[in-house]
């Protein structure tokens, strides 16, 4: 397999079979009806936050008797803390580590495409290995390290760490991406007496802008849904990410407040939604990339 | 020539070998942020996890050496243990699989050339990316809710009255399973890119040879297919062993009901975080880290028999 480029899908694929219509007919039912039944917990959703509490169980209908957009406010301002706080610090926090994670892994996975020096090979062979290591381990003594720092309770145990390139994932990623580059690029910029720096700078970083992109926003993505990180570390309500404030809405309001819920939760999804619909493409390239390295 | 001869003493006289730091200091340089993050938060943590595992630490007071206590309390006297890893074990058995069934088989459809073919790449694959945040969870437990929506389909389309499948151990954890394999999307994905890469041609010689539709997928498709399948499969399955959200939240963080969704990654936050038993959930993380490494071992060593690689 090359490993250069992102395989890009040609939209349109080369001549399609010949195939007598009825059965295209067919293939196009059943990939509808799949469709449906994925989509239609996500709509449920999204017509429960505008239903009356009481049509939202006991009717499947997706749409609604009468709109009522009451549940966005209520569930906005209802809890003890607003829904606004907890956007703020799952934007800081996930912008923060979008930053982190392009910027650390890309120099990690410059030095390992690029520059030579001694033990290259076992570094990143250790690199590879902590690709496959799964979080727990380190769990414990990383809270016992963040604990005695005092870092606990702040934002910072999830942020500080993207800074020091502890996704492999994305090295990984991009060493791939950075290989594809000519070399001839960057021999010749060390000709011309340009140092390391420049070259991974003013070369390595503008070329490869469509791996950075997938990084940035696959860091983006996880780092807006997960909920184990600030369940162990933020335990201060005005501390929150949604996902906790999700969840402590879920505990607080009990079986009462349906629709304001499903309102939060559609708003929850809106940002990964909007990236999804502008940057398929890299995510799916990113995804596919992936799967065929070996 | 007198200049043709010395041109080469003066291109040595002018080169000077660069010391061994000059060589290598940039590298080093460029490594610097990985190298502190894996020694400080990757290496450190995992031995200082391993010397855990051999005490008891409740953050309080100094770790208290007990040997392998721990690991022996684990394999004899943990019924939890036991009870965490049938559902975690029972969950990756179902869920991986058809997952990835599924995955293929939407994938074939979609590799036949049909129009649309980004909206429904783009539909199928939605789910999967929404799908570790706290709201699908959420969602989840109110769709098999007593009254949820799964239970009103069947009351109109059968007439069968469904059970509380959230509340009700015998059909908790296959919610859950459920929700893993609607997010098919990414294996999906790739198994659509792998499809790419089977040359045309080899399908074009085996159609010319008047091979049937059914015989070219199992001969053709099917084995080249194998590496993509076996990557697939291995990710999926490390994933799984570490499903964490959906249980949490759809149990509200206990495992309930009877530990029927008391998943292996939720027993051991529970340990540490809980009850703050961080000696004896370090000994749980580290036996989570043997059979994922037994798993994956095996897996690897299967991989001779049925994954073909044509290099």
């Amino acid at each position: 397999m090359t490993d250069a480029k992102l395989t890009h899908f040609p939209e349109d694929l080369s001549p399609p079979r010949e195939r007598p219509w009825f059965f295209s007919i067919l293939i196009h039912v059943a990939l509808i009806g799949a469709s449906i039944l994925m989509l239609y917990p996500l709509l449920w959703m999204l017509s429960g936050s505008v239903k009356d509490q009481n049509e939202i169980f006991g009717t499947a209908s997706l749409i609604p008797s009468h709109f009522d957009f009451s549940s966005f406010p209520r569930g906005w301002f209802g809890g003890q803390v607003n829904f606004g706080s907890f956007v703020w610090n799952s934007v800081v926090i996930a912008v923060l580590s979008v930053i982190g994670n392009v910027i650390s892994c890309s120099l990690a996975a410059y030095a390992f495409a690029r520059l030579n020096f001694w033990g290259k090979s076992f570094w990143f062979a250790l690199m590879l290995g902590t690709l496959m290591l799964p979080y727990h381990v380190t769990l414990i003594p990383q809270y016992i390290l963040f604990l005695k720092l005092g870092w606990v309770k702040t934002m910072l145990p999830l942020v500080v760490p993207k800074f020091l390139a502890v996704d492999a994932f994305f090295i990984f990623l991009m060493v791939q991406f950075f290989r594809g580059i000519p070399r001839e690029l960057d021999e010749a910029a060390m000709m011309d007496g340009c140092s390391p720096w420049r070259i991974y700078w003013r070369i390595m970083l503008p070329l490869s802008l469509p791996v950075l992109a997938t990084a940035a926003i696959f860091s983006f993505i996880w780092t807006w849904d997960d909920f184990f990180g600030p369940l162990i570390y933020l335990s201060d309500i005005n501390t929150y990410t949604v996902q906790l404030g999700l969840r402590s809405f879920v505990d607080s309001t009990g079986s009462s407040d349906w629709s304001s819920l499903f309102a939060m939760s559609s708003l929850s999804l809106i940002p990964v939604f909007l990236i999804f619909l502008f940057f398929q493409r890299l995510l799916i390239d990113g995804i596919a990339t992936a799967g065929l390295k070996r | 020539m007198a200049i043709g001869a010395n041109a080469p003493a003066r291109v040595t006289t002018i080169y000077k070998a660069p010391s061994a730091f000059s060589r290598n200091a940039p590298g080093y340089l460029f490594l610097l942020p990985w190298l502190i993050g894996f020694f400080g938060l990757t290496l450190g943590p995992a031995i200082a996890s391993l010397y855990l595992s051999l005490t008891d630490y409740n953050l309080l007071q100094a770790p208290d050496w007990v040997g392998l206590d721990n690991y022996v309390r684990i394999a004899t006297a943990d019924d939890k243990f036991i009870s965490s890893m049938k559902v975690t074990l029972f969950y990756v058995v179902c869920s991986v699989p058809l997952k990835l069934t599924f995955a293929l088989l939407v994938a074939l459809l979609l590799n036949r050339g049909i129009r649309g073919l980004p909206v429904y790449r783009a539909i199928f694959y939605l789910p999967s990316l929404l799908g570790s945040s706290v709201a699908i969870a959420v969602l989840w437990r109110q769709i098999f809710d007593a009254d949820g929506v799964v239970n009103t389909l069947l009351w109109y389309l059968f007439g069968i009255n469904g059970p509380s499948w959230i509340s009700n151990p015998d059909y908790s954890l296959y919610t859950l399973v459920i929700l893993a394999v609607w997010q098919f999307g990414s294996p999906m994905i790739i198994f659509l890119a792998g499809l790419r890469q089977i040359p045309t041609d080899l399908y074009e010689a085996a159609s010319l040879d008047g091979a049937s539709k059914v015989r070219i997928f199992f001969k053709i498709t099917l084995p080249l297919l194998t590496p993509v399948i076996f990557f697939n499969a291995v990710v999926q399955t490390i994933d799984a062993f570490k499903a964490f959200t959906p249980a949490y939240v759809i149990s509200s963080g206990t495992g309930g009901p009877i530990d029927s969704t008391l998943f292996y990654t939720l027993y051991l936050y529970q340990e540490a975080f809980g009850y703050f038993r961080m000696g004896y959930a370090s000994a749980l993380a580290w036996i989570l880290v043997i059979i994922i490494a037994i798993f994956t071992a095996f897996s690897f060593l299967s991989a001779r028999y049925w994954v073909h690689y044509d290099d």
